[in-house]
């Protein structure tokens, strides 16, 4: 879609969201290995058997069909006895049980099989059974896959990982098959609903240290109660489940007795993070209940160093709040969709590692970001040395030295207005900011410009205009700049050449025309360029951004572009996403023009009906 | 062309080729053995012996450094391999690093 309407994002969701990354690089040239690999998945026919070839061979071999989908049931034939380690099939098409004969061929040289999305079942991990060294297993996706299935994995002890991800079949039965896995470190059920009463198989795998249970609504208090014992835990998703205050109780006794076996007292250099978290939409029957009392007091037991928490959307209030200001090592803090407000943030101000705070649509306004900044006048030297030196004085002396090391700052959808950006004016290491459906206007945004480590701003939001991006264009470093419905017109576009870093840029408030493009052409590290809703651009602002080479995607929608315009892209040939929606332009058109000229076209807009 | 600009490629079957020190370059390994001081005899010879590698094969890397070399001036062209010699040609480029 065009994106009719403005929307929501950035919302620090740096996993799921890899950075497009520009594919050019097409000069350098390929290594005869590369060559002859190309050239044998080419004739991939004629090859019965690489088990001649020494594995590090067959395995790039087997790499290369499996990159360039060209593997089939057939080909894989010759694959067998090979001696490979790594076979990731994940998401592979057509992977079955038939394959499993030549997957376990590999025997004691296997080491990592993904085979996420597969139609496997029971009967074909039957063949895994000879794999003895295999190290890492990942079955997400795999709902043929039962409790009977895992009985026949149950004596890989070498496994370290194993991942069963959104599988409705596996109970606790079936879990006693993990409970000789006692290498495990890492074990994956995100979303698998049937496990309740199951972790208490994991009491022995004192080695995990990873455990996600995120979204499986069926655990509850009394699961965590196993988990009492792992001293080696340092990461527990359980965001979405059915754990409250009881089950959180239980691991306040895991980490109480952490430093008795190791016989450590102090601090700890050892860290651990924990995701609690509710759910989005918010079903009353997995409402969260945590009390920041009890949820501290754990947290507090645990002499490790927290670095990373994550309370989205878990209801929490102001009550407790004072409770945070302990947690001086933590470098990442989600309070995104709580009914919090600015008396909270009074007590963040001593969190001086802080590097990510996410107040998304919370109650903050202009008075809660002093907090933030630290009192520039007082910050000697002397001061310094003792927080470094005694980390017990933090909270006394934070608000001297502020939050500088926050490098990226969450305010979507708050009350924050221009008279708050003057307390982020001293947090030079800021390099992400959104203001995102604040009150913020243009007479704030000179509080900005001597950030000069922002290398993404969002700015969406009617009030910002022409005058505000006047006061930015010392930010020459930026290279996400998200305009999207700001009322930028053309002669505000003069201000965007300062940025020659840009890889995204969004302008999407109506007030473009041709002429303002033309400041938009050479800002040739563009990968991203969203300037839908500027209903008056022409086939003449396509003629302009031809140039744009390193353009992966592009938004004109709701314009006068018609199908003639389309010429002028041929030249953007890593481009592999077009939307234009709503102008005088036919998808067989688009399609004319990915296959004569833009091969990595993937999506497009306006789509071929299906009945075409 | 100067000698010491050259440098000699000798097949399994004790067939010589003559190419030139950039072009076999190319390679990973041949540089190894061409630039690290004093430890190989080839560094001094400039005669380097693949005892494992035939002479059809031999002659067909020797095209490919060739082949390389243009590609990196922009003579970007396909480098033609026979299907028979695919996988022999995969072995000997995995032992030459190129």
């Amino acid at each position: 879609m065009g994106g009719a309407c403005s929307r929501k994002r950035g919302q620090l969701d740096h996993e799921d969201r890899p950075p497009l990354e520009i594919q050019r690089g097409q000069g350098k040239c390929p290594s005869l290995m590369e060559l002859c690999a190309h050239k044998i998945r080419e004739d991939i026919d004629r090859y019965s058997t690489f088990s001649m070839l020494p594995r590090d061979i067959s395995q790039q071999i087997f790499n290369e069909l499996v990159n360039s989908q060209r593997l089939t049931d057939i080909s894989l034939e010759a694959f067998r006895d090979c001696a490979l380690q790594d076979l990731y099939l994940g998401e592979y098409p057509g992977v079955n049980d038939k394959w499993m004969d030549v997957i376990a061929s590999q025997g004691s040289s296997l080491l990592c099989v993904d085979l996420s999305g597969s139609d496997v079942s029971n009967s074909g991990l039957i063949n895994l059974k000879d794999c003895t060294n295999l190290q890492s297993l990942n079955f997400n996706d795999c709902n043929q896959i039962s409790d009977c299935g895992l009985g026949h994995i149950s004596d890989l002890s070498n496994l370290t990982s194993l991942s069963f991800r959104r599988n409705n079949a596996i109970t606790a039965q079936g879990m006693s098959a993990f409970a000789g896995l006692i290498n495990l470190s890492k074990l994956d059920l995100e979303r698998c609903i049937g496990i309740h009463g199951g972790l208490g198989h994991l009491k022995g795998l004192t080695k995990l240290e990873s455990l996600n249970i995120k979204w499986c609504n069926c655990i509850t208090d009394s699961d965590m109660k196993p988990l009492s014992g792992l001293r080696n835990l340092k990461s527990l998703q359980i965001s979405c489940s059915k754990v409250t205050d009881v089950g959180i109780t239980y691991l306040k006794a895991t980490w109480t007795t952490i430093p008795l076996c190791h016989g450590e007292w102090g601090r700890s250099a050892k860290a651990f993070s924990i995701e609690f978290g509710g759910l989005p939409s918010d079903g009353c029957m997995l409402r969260l209940s945590f009390s920041l009392n009890i949820l501290f007091s754990c947290i507090y037991a645990a002499l490790g160093d927290l670095l990373y928490l994550n309370l989205n959307r878990c209801h929490l209030s102001d009550d407790g709040c004072e409770k945070f200001s302990r947690l001086g090592s933590l470098k990442v803090l989600n309070l995104g969709f709580n009914d919090i407000t600015d008396a909270c943030l009074v007590h963040l101000k001593g969190l001086t590692n802080l590097e990510s705070l996410n107040l998304d649509s919370c109650g903050i306004g202009d008075d809660g970001l002093v907090n933030l900044a630290g009192d520039y006048f007082n910050s000697f030297p002397v001061i310094t040395f003792i927080y470094l030196s005694r980390p017990f004085f933090i909270p006394i002396y934070a608000n001297v030295l502020g939050l500088y090391h926050l490098k990226c700052l969450e305010l979507s959808d708050t009350q924050v207005g221009s008279s708050g950006l003057r307390h982020l004016s001293g947090l030079a290491s800021l390099e992400s900011i959104n203001l995102s459906f604040t009150v913020v206007a243009d007479g704030g945004l000179r509080r900005l410009s001597g950030l000069s480590s922002l290398k993404s701003l969002n700015l969406d939001n009617r009030q910002i205009t022409d005058t505000g991006l006047a006061a930015l264009t010392s930010l020459t470093g930026l290279t996400h700049l998200d305009l999207f419905g700001a009322r930028i017109t053309d002669s505000g576009t003069t201000y965007l050449r300062n940025f020659k870093n840009l890889r995204s840029l969004e302008i999407c408030g109506g007030g473009l025309t041709d002429a303002g493009v033309k400041h938009i052409k050479d800002l040739t590290s563009l990968s991203l360029l969203n300037l839908s809703q500027n209903s008056n651009l022409t086939d003449k602002t396509l003629e302009l951004i031809s140039g744009l080479t390193g353009l992966v995607s592009l938004n004109v929608s709701n314009s006068r572009i018609t199908s003639a315009g389309l010429r002028h892209l041929k030249p953007l040939k890593n481009l592999r996403s077009l939307t234009l929606e709503s102008c005088k332009v036919a998808a067989n058109d688009i399609k004319k023009l990915q296959l004569s000229d833009l091969p990595d076209l993937v999506s497009f807009r306006p789509e071929l009906s299906p009945s075409y | 062309m100067k000698k010491e600009d050259t440098v000699k490629l000798i097949s399994a079957e004790g067939f010589e080729f003559v190419i030139d020190k950039e072009a076999a370059m190319v390679s990973q390994t041949i540089r190894n053995m061409l630039t690290s001081p004093g430890s190989f005899a080839e560094t001094q010879d400039g005669k380097v012996t693949f005892p494992e590698i035939s002479t059809t094969i031999l002659e067909k890397i020797c095209q490919y450094f060739y082949w390389s070399l243009q590609y990196a001036r922009g003579k970007e062209t396909d480098f033609h391999i026979e299907p028979e010699l695919t996988l022999e040609l995969m072995m000997a480029a995995n032992y030459l690093h190129t």
